[in-house]
């Protein structure tokens, strides 16, 4: 039947998105000689695709339960601000500043997660508030602790992770490509745990249903307020390993961190079919979008477009996708009442 | 004059009306009564033009009309007071009243014109009260009376009033029946839906019965009518759908117990019993507060007064989860839409979302494989027709939805269910084949609270029935299965208090 076709056609966007990334790399390939150069292009670009993936997963984190997270990119810089002290006043190494930075993300997003089920306002607002908030609260620690606005201090081992590769890691003879970075890791990693969350875990699955349906989740016996705290820790943690992969990437721990994020939050997991209603959410989507985004906005650069058209670009790709969330969403509802 | 003639009207799978007639004549007021389902909001909305009729004819002052919108049915001069309220909170009184066609000058609102009819409409109602004035923060009574100066305003000749006074107080109601008395005085055709017989009394002239889509009763005097003739109207003769045989008496001691116990939701001074293996029916009209009862048990509003206690014990149930794991009680929605399923999930996960627990793999993760052989276990048991589990549940019919939100609980291996409205909207075999269903797993040692407004399926279905009315218990009935004594004992529990 014709819902069997709808179906697949909507299984089938990850398809769609695989043969237009395929398209644009072909294009700006041909059109730009150096599109391919290892060290200059692709290194950078997969690097940000790696940061951004992970932003993008911190978005659908709060996407599964139905809610947003307008503050995304502001638990990033809170985070990392934590990171940026652990190193800097603490002196703690690489890994012990990261711990404490997630750790320091993933609270300040249980508290928002606290905040919207206790008031029950909506999390936009909710998140928008946060984000005020945060910005504040950050740039008032920074100029307070930092004569330059910065944490500067760089622990062993960060120098190696923003400018390591694959060819750095060898098996015998055999290197990997120099192409692939190795901050990519954390992506990876990110991208696994959050795929087994929301395939196998009992927690994960909950938050999904949560955001199908929250009455009948609660009718179900399933802790609704704890998942929806869940999922807004889960996205301030995942924001804050975003924003230490962008000041690794950068070299220092700023107030700025993050500032960026909002937008590509929303590309990735939308471009990749998860739901702004909830209920459903696509992690290789997430990954797919991003460098979707990310493509793009390379190649125009390097054919010389100016910022403000990146802006503009990027700016329609999103209303675009939200369309096609809309056109998603109108489908599986007509589904819902055919009978 | 209004005359409705043979009206029909056909659902998916059901015959919401079939052959229904009334006549209201100017001067008068005309009750319309039946039974929860038996079609009397079909009637009204198609009076007031939301639905089409799928035959029949209808004519205001003798003209044939066709409604075809609510707009339409008002400039036919049909106005309508809705059980749920219609007024804008942020607008004024007067704004309200002419809402539907708000006087303009050169785009701008007409304040002075809207206040003038506004003052019009109240006037007539002897209404004192200022056009200017929020609605916001009005008493319920109050607004009740504005909705009415609304459907004056459209100069209506016929004024359908749908279920006016349930939420009202007795002095709010006579003041309500005093405007209806002067509109009646003033040549108005009053159509009065209620459920309350002794309200009917006091204040109709003719009554008009519906039973399974049918008039059964057409505008007859009330004169004539004794109210053990109504009811007999209202419930008629049993076609149930299935004859199950009789069950073995319940000797158990019961899982479930009130005693004496009130709730924040309002529920005063309610007492009953439940044994494993006993189908133990709540009856009561719409609003009579079972669906709140039973969410009350489950610790969605908390019990005030009296006692709760499962299998002998005292307990304080915090919310459905500690319902479920720790007391074995489940709860079957009656909106199995909103409450009960997640439309855009698979079967598998809206058959297993209360035992994911149990169904760990060695490293801890939900195991797709044993939620799948789950799931094809109840969906072979419920008898489910569908392709595949991993079908959304939102493509499956009503019957099979309702199914899986009952599977949900049996794969919970809960011990006391309670089933709320099970077959609403669903046609007459798979209705039959739920009620078999319902039997079969009470006489396999369930105990099933069911709540149902279709009398017909609690006399089919229910070894006791308790009847609910505003929130208290007035009465328990054995059923002994006989259609027609049984259900005109219930009905007499209702309507106690008409004589």
């Amino acid at each position: 039947m014709t819902l069997q076709v709808l179906r697949r056609s909507l299984a089938d966007q990850r398809t769609g998105l695989v043969l237009l990334l395929v398209l644009l790399v072909v294009v700006f390939g041909s059109l730009i000689p150096t599109f391919f150069d290892d060290r200059f292009v692709v290194f950078p670009l997969l690097r940000d695709v790696a940061t951004l993936t992970v932003v993008g997963l911190a978005q659908l984190a709060v996407l599964s339960i139905g809610h947003l997270n307008i503050a995304v990119g502001r638990m990033a810089a809170f985070g990392a601000m934590f990171m940026g002290l652990a190193y800097e006043q603490w002196h703690l190494p690489l890994y012990a500043g990261l711990v404490i930075g997630v750790a320091a993300g993933a609270a300040i997003g249980a508290l928002t997660g606290l905040i919207i089920t206790s008031s029950g306002v909506n999390s936009f607002v909710v998140t928008l508030a946060m984000d005020f908030a945060l910005l504040g609260f950050v740039s008032l620690v920074y100029s307070e602790l930092t004569t330059s606005a910065a944490f500067t201090t760089k622990p062993a081992g960060m120098q190696e992770l923003r400018t390591f590769s694959l060819a750095d890691v060898c098996v015998g003879p055999v290197c990997g490509t120099s192409a692939i970075p190795q901050l990519a890791i954390f992506a990876v990693l990110a991208m696994l745990a959050v795929g087994y969350l929301y395939s196998r875990a009992r927690t994960g699955r909950e938050m999904l249903m949560v955001g199908s349906n929250a009455v009948a989740a609660e009718l179900s016996g399933i802790p609704v307020d704890r998942r929806i705290v869940g999922a807004h820790a889960l996205s301030g943690g995942l924001a804050a390993l975003a924003g230490f992969m962008l000041a690794v990437t950068s070299g220092s721990f700023t107030a700025t961190i993050g500032s960026e994020f909002m937008l590509p939050s929303f590309l990735g997991p939308v471009l990749g079919g998860t739901l702004l209603t909830g209920g459903a959410v696509s992690i290789i989507g997430t990954f797919l979008g991003t460098s979707l985004t990310q493509v793009i906005r390379q190649g125009l650069t390097m054919l010389g477009a100016s910022v403000q058209s990146l802006s503009i670009s990027l700016g329609i790709i999103l209303l675009a996708a939200l369309s096609l969330d809309r056109v998603r969403q109108v489908i599986s509802e007509r589904k819902a009442v055919r009978r | 004059m209004l005359i409705a003639q043979d009206l029909v009207k056909l659902f998916p799978g059901v015959r919401a009306l079939d052959g229904a007639s009334l006549r209201i004549e100017p001067g008068s007021v005309h009750a319309l009564l039946g039974e929860n389902g038996a079609g009397k909001s079909t009637l009204i909305k198609i009076l007031t033009g939301v639905y089409r009729p799928d035959g029949g004819t209808l004519s205001v002052g003798g003209v044939e009309v066709h409604l075809d919108s609510p707009q339409a049915a008002s400039r036919a001069g049909v106005g309508v007071v809705h059980q749920e309220r219609n007024l804008v909170p942020e607008f004024s009184i007067g704004e309200n009243i002419v809402l539907q066609r708000l006087p303009a000058k050169g785009g701008l609102l007409d304040r002075a014109a809207i206040r003038a009819e506004a003052k019009r409409c109240l006037d007539l109602l002897d209404l004192d009260l200022d056009p200017d004035r929020r609605v916001r923060g009005l008493p319920v009574s109050q607004l009740q009376l504005i909705e009415v100066a609304k459907a004056l305003s459209m100069d209506s000749s016929v004024l359908l009033l749908d279920e006016p006074t349930t939420a009202s107080t007795p002095s709010e109601v006579e003041r309500l029946f005093e405007v209806i008395r002067k509109l009646r005085d003033n040549g108005t055709a009053v159509l009065f839906v209620s459920h309350k017989l002794e309200e009917v009394y006091e204040l109709c002239d003719t009554v008009t019965v519906l039973r399974d889509g049918v008039s059964v009763l057409e505008s007859t005097p009330l004169a004539d009518l004794a109210k053990q003739d109504l009811i007999s109207a209202m419930v008629g003769r049993a076609h149930s759908a299935v004859d199950l045989p009789a069950r073995p008496a319940v000797t158990a001691e019961p899982v479930l117990e009130l005693s004496a116990v009130s709730t924040a939701a309002g529920h005063r001074d309610i007492s009953l019993s439940l044994r494993p293996g006993e189908i133990l029916g709540l009856y009561g009209l719409v609003g009579a507060g079972r669906s709140e009862l039973a969410k009350a048990v489950l610790g969605l509003s908390a019990i005030t007064a009296g006692e709760l206690r499962v299998r002998g014990k005292a307990v304080n149930i915090k919310d459905v989860r500690d319902a479920l794991r720790g007391h074995r009680i489940g709860y079957v929605p009656e909106d199995r839409k909103e409450e009960g399923l997640f439309l855009d999930q698979p079967v598998t996960k809206n058959i297993a979302v209360a035992v994911w627990d149990r169904l760990r793999t060695r490293i801890g993760g939900v195991s797709a494989k044993s939620e799948r052989a789950l799931a094809e276990t109840y969906v072979e048991r419920l008898g489910i027709r569908l392709s595949s589990t991993d079908k959304l549940v939102g493509e499956l019919s009503g019957g099979n939805q309702q199914k899986v939100s009952l599977a949900k609980w049996l794969a919970a291996e809960t011990e006391i269910l309670i089933i709320d409205e099970p077959t609403v909207g669903i046609d007459v075999r798979t209705k039959a084949a739920f009620h078999e269903l319902i039997w079969q797993l009470a006489t396999d040692g369930l105990a099933v609270l069911l709540i149902t407004s279709d009398l017909v399926e609690m006399v089919t279905l229910a070894d006791r029935i308790v009847v609910m009315r505003d929130f208290h218990v007035c009465g328990e009935v054995v059923n002994d299965h006989e259609y027609e004594p049984t259900s005109h004992r219930v009905m007499g529990l209702i309507h106690q208090d008409a004589e």
